[in-house]
């Protein structure tokens, strides 16, 4: 699925004072492409993806997926959304949480996955029967990934789906995501405050400064996947990053 | 032993010692059996009238199970209605509190005019009783869904009634739980005190009695049998609560 | 999870499934003995019908709400006995018996018509006509004397009223009208009595809280009596006070349109004194059966007699049980304007003879 954004415009208009998230953002995904989008807190990447997902209607200008209003992707069942919680339902098991998300698809679509056969994608088949509160956080986001790859869709939108986890399950689940996506290829818009993460996972980097949100530098990570830091020009571009998001701190300090 | 039967011996070690000590203190001060009688008496006076207490106490749970499921249901679908036409919260809620807030002395005698002498205005009374904790938890956990879920319910297109009936009603089970542990007892409560307005039989009814006639050993084994069967309760509750809402932490055993 | 919420439902259900609905739904049957069934009416051989006998089909259905919980007080045996023994029946009514919890919900009830007869104190009851106004008729005044009384214990010492100054007396509810009118009759000065408000518990006497307590002739004397203390007693008409005890009550609207009714239900429940007060054992007996085994046969027996006695005059040697008289009733009156309450000016609208002569004219 492509992605086009113009004049993109959010204003939330009932805080105090007014907080504009987004100002006239423009920019356009090509099908396929996993972008990072990242940035200091309250620079409207969260509001971005909102919008995308239509859980916001944006206040001026719009966004368009395939050419078509994000109301009309969602009820299509092309969106996959993946927060920072792993919101399970406590009471289903982990072959249940998958197969509810199945649950809602329209009549016309039929998963080519089957719950058990996603599941295993994940590593998860022991786990099958097992309830959300017995599985560690690193699990219970896995089960959370399972989830959204049975939905099928071709455009991922996740905020921050691993800030919540230790260092070492965040590695593995990067991996495993990258292993995920690799062959099914949708269109990734993924958050994050982690620009290692950012530089292990995404072919496009926006970064956002804040009040009003606007993207400040528009990245593209050509290097192969799986990326190493031992890779200079990984350091390269992560020093360009840096400095990126150096200059949006600097302009929000000087606000 | 493990730990739940280990704690089930404290208690009954504890409830003996209690006993123990109140049939020691009525007999060593020689308290009157009309002031306070001792244990002993009591449960006498309960093993020489099996049937009596039987078909009170039969009848007190009935009224009260009865009384307190026309309240759960009242206070839950009322809750459910609020939750699907949130304009109607205010008014419905300020005649629930009113409701609520009117003495049992007043209703009672409207209610033998309208329902008659029989079980029915004891039932209404333990509904009005026990519908209102109901009412007020299950709404609040009708409304206070995971924001996250709802976003994940909303980016699956799902309706707004299979967000209620996979969303709302689970997420409203353990508020469902916690008011049922404050309307059970009530129940209990509200069917003694209805029938103290005037019954025609029941455990409320027998300490009426007992008391008017200053006959305090049967008014004690009825306080037993309340205490018991208030007990009890609770502990049912507790179990199935454990049962439905296994998922979470502090209604699971350890 | 889905399993579970069936397990709670049925589980509820199964519960609420309990309720005895075998519970009965109308009247306070008697517990033990099988009493008269309906059946067909004979003639009674001592009375001359001049209607033919109702059958079981004709009986009017009709409900006395007796003031309080069951026990030996006279109007109430009156109807226990003639429903025992079939006097009811033979005046062709269908008499249900329910009791009240005695706050006053059995004057609401009689007021909205879902019960025809009940029983009321006479001074309350037209103090209750002038405020709020209930439109209560007495058709009977079994109680020719009341049977409100103050106790002391012997041993306290307290001989008369005039020892009140100083001590602590009881009332129940409100000051009652003939507790000023006492104290003033016996010659004692109620600003040098302390007067204290108290519930049902003659122990406040026994446990020394109150010196003076308020009670039923026919009831907490005997208690006390029977946890060993011998009592001083003092009623209101010993001084000269006017006292008149329980009637028969009914409402302005039922004395009007259902008179039939209320004759047939005072005969039947005057002759049911009469049967008591010759068999008074198997009256108790009858009691009995409305009470529960909580109650004290001996204590029944000591209320009967009691109140019996206390039921009797000049007035009904002559004329019968339950006689009343414009005199009797202006007296009462009188002696609760003096005190200060509610009273009609004109109270001949609070009793009425017609009932009682209908009754014995037969």
């Amino acid at each position: 699925m492509n992605i086009q954004v113009e004049s993109l415009t959010h204003i939330f208009a009932n805080s105090k004072p007014q907080r504009t998230a987004l100002a006239e953002i423009n920019f356009e995904v090509k099908s396929g492409q996993f972008v990072a989008l990242i940035g200091p807190s309250g620079c409207g990447k969260s509001t971005l993806l909102r919008l995308a997902g239509d859980l916001l209607q944006p206040t001026r200008g719009r966004i368009a997926l395939d050419g078509r209003e994000p109301a009309e992707m969602r009820a299509a069942h092309e969106i996959a959304w993946m927060a920072q919680s792993p919101a399970l339902l406590p009471w289903l098991d982990a072959r249940q949480n998958v197969a509810l998300a199945q649950r809602f698809m329209p009549t016309n679509r039929h998963p080519r996955l089957t719950v058990d056969q996603v599941l295993e994608r994940v590593g998860l088949s022991d786990a099958a029967g097992a309830f959300p509160f017995t599985l560690s956080g690193g699990m219970q986001q896995r089960l959370a990934l399972a989830r959204l790859l049975a939905l099928e869709a071709s455009l991922w939108l996740m905020d921050e789906p691993f800030a919540a986890l230790d260092e070492i399950s965040r590695e593995r689940l990067t991996t495993e995501l990258l292993d995920l996506w690799q062959p099914l290829h949708p269109t990734v818009l993924w958050v994050t405050h982690n620009i290692y993460e950012a530089l292990r996972l995404a072919d496009r980097i926006l970064v956002f400064s804040p009040s009003p949100g606007r993207i400040a530098a528009d990245l593209t990570i050509d290097l192969p996947r799986p990326r190493s830091e031992a890779d200079p020009r990984f350091q390269q571009t992560l020093a360009a990053l840096r400095a990126a998001l150096g200059s949006t701190v600097t302009a929000q300090v000087a606000q | 032993m493990n730990g739940s039967r280990k704690s089930g011996l404290v208690a009954l070690a504890l409830v003996l010692v209690f006993f123990a000590s109140w049939e020691a203190a009525v007999r060593f001060f020689g308290v009157p059996v009309y002031i306070l009688p001792s244990p002993s008496r009591t449960f006498v006076t309960l093993a020489t009238n099996p049937e009596m207490y039987l078909q009170a106490s039969a009848l007190t749970l009935g009224e009260s199970l009865a009384g307190l499921l026309i309240g759960v249901l009242t206070g839950g679908l009322l809750a459910i209605l609020l939750t699907l036409l949130p304009g109607l919260e205010g008014g419905v809620m300020t005649l629930a509190i009113l409701m609520k807030s009117t003495p049992l002395v007043a209703i009672a005698p409207l209610l033998t005019i309208w329902l008659g002498f029989g079980v029915v205005p004891k039932i209404v009374i333990t509904a009005l009783m026990t519908f209102f904790p109901v009412l007020v938890n299950v709404l609040s956990g009708l409304q206070h869904v995971d924001p996250a879920l709802t976003d994940l319910f909303h980016s699956w297109n799902a309706s707004r009634w299979e967000v209620f009936r996979h969303l709302r009603l689970p997420t409203a089970l353990p508020f469902l739980f916690a008011a049922l542990k404050i309307s059970a007892p009530l129940a209990l409560i509200g069917a003694v005190v209805a029938e103290w307005t005037g019954a025609s039989g029941g455990l409320g009814r027998t300490m009426w009695l007992a008391y008017t006639n200053l006959n305090l050993p049967y008014l004690f084994a009825a306080i037993f049998i309340l205490a018991a069967g208030g007990m009890s309760l609770f502990r049912l509750l507790g179990w199935l609560e454990r049962k439905v809402v296994f998922w979470l932490p502090d209604s699971r055993e350890s | 999870m889905r399993k579970n919420f069936w397990l709670l439902v049925s589980f509820v259900l199964v519960l609420a499934a309990c309720t005895p609905t075998a519970a009965t739904p109308a009247a306070t049957e008697p517990v033990s003995t099988p009493l008269a069934e309906p059946t067909a009416v004979e003639q009674s051989p001592t009375t001359v019908v001049t209607e033919p006998s109702p059958t079981p089909a004709e009986l009017l259905p009709m409900t006395f709400m007796a003031g309080y919980k069951p026990q030996a007080n006279l109007p109430f045996v009156g109807v226990y006995v003639a429903k025992a023994k079939g006097f009811f029946e033979e005046e062709g009514l269908d008499v249900t018996v329910e009791h009240s919890a005695g706050q006053g919900q059995h004057l609401q009830l009689l007021s909205a018509g879902t019960i025809q007869v009940t029983n009321q104190d006479a001074a309350v009851l037209l103090q209750r006509r002038a405020d709020p106004g209930l439109p209560l008729v007495a058709i009977a005044l079994l109680g020719q004397k009341g049977q409100q009384a103050y106790a002391a214990l012997k041993s306290s010492g307290i001989e008369s009223p005039k020892d009140w100054e100083g001590h602590t007396v009881g009332y129940k509810g409100t000051p009652p009208p003939d507790l000023f009118a006492l104290i003033s009759a016996a010659g004692a000065d109620k600003d040098k009595i302390k007067l204290v408000n108290v519930g049902f518990d003659p122990r406040l006497l026994t446990e020394g809280k109150v010196d003076v307590y308020p009670v039923f002739k026919s009831n907490e004397p005997y208690m006390i009596q029977s946890w060993g203390y011998d009592l001083n007693l003092w009623a209101a008409e010993d001084f000269g006070v006017p006292s008149l005890g329980l009637t028969y009550v009914t409402s302005e609207e039922i004395l009007k349109t259902q008179p039939e009714l209320l004759t047939r239900f005072l005969r039947g429940a005057l002759r049911g004194i009469q049967y008591a007060a010759e068999h008074p054992d198997e009256a108790i007996e009858i009691t009995l059966t409305y009470t529960g085994p909580e109650t004290d046969p001996a204590h029944m027996r000591f209320m009967l007699d009691a109140e019996l006695k206390d039921a009797q005059s000049d007035l009904t040697a002559e004329n019968g049980w339950g006689w009343q008289t414009q005199e009797q009733w202006q007296a009462l009156a009188d002696m609760l304007k003096t005190e200060g309450l509610p009273v009609e000016d004109d109270i001949s609208g609070a009793f009425t003879t017609q009932i009682l002569e209908a009754a014995r004219g037969k």
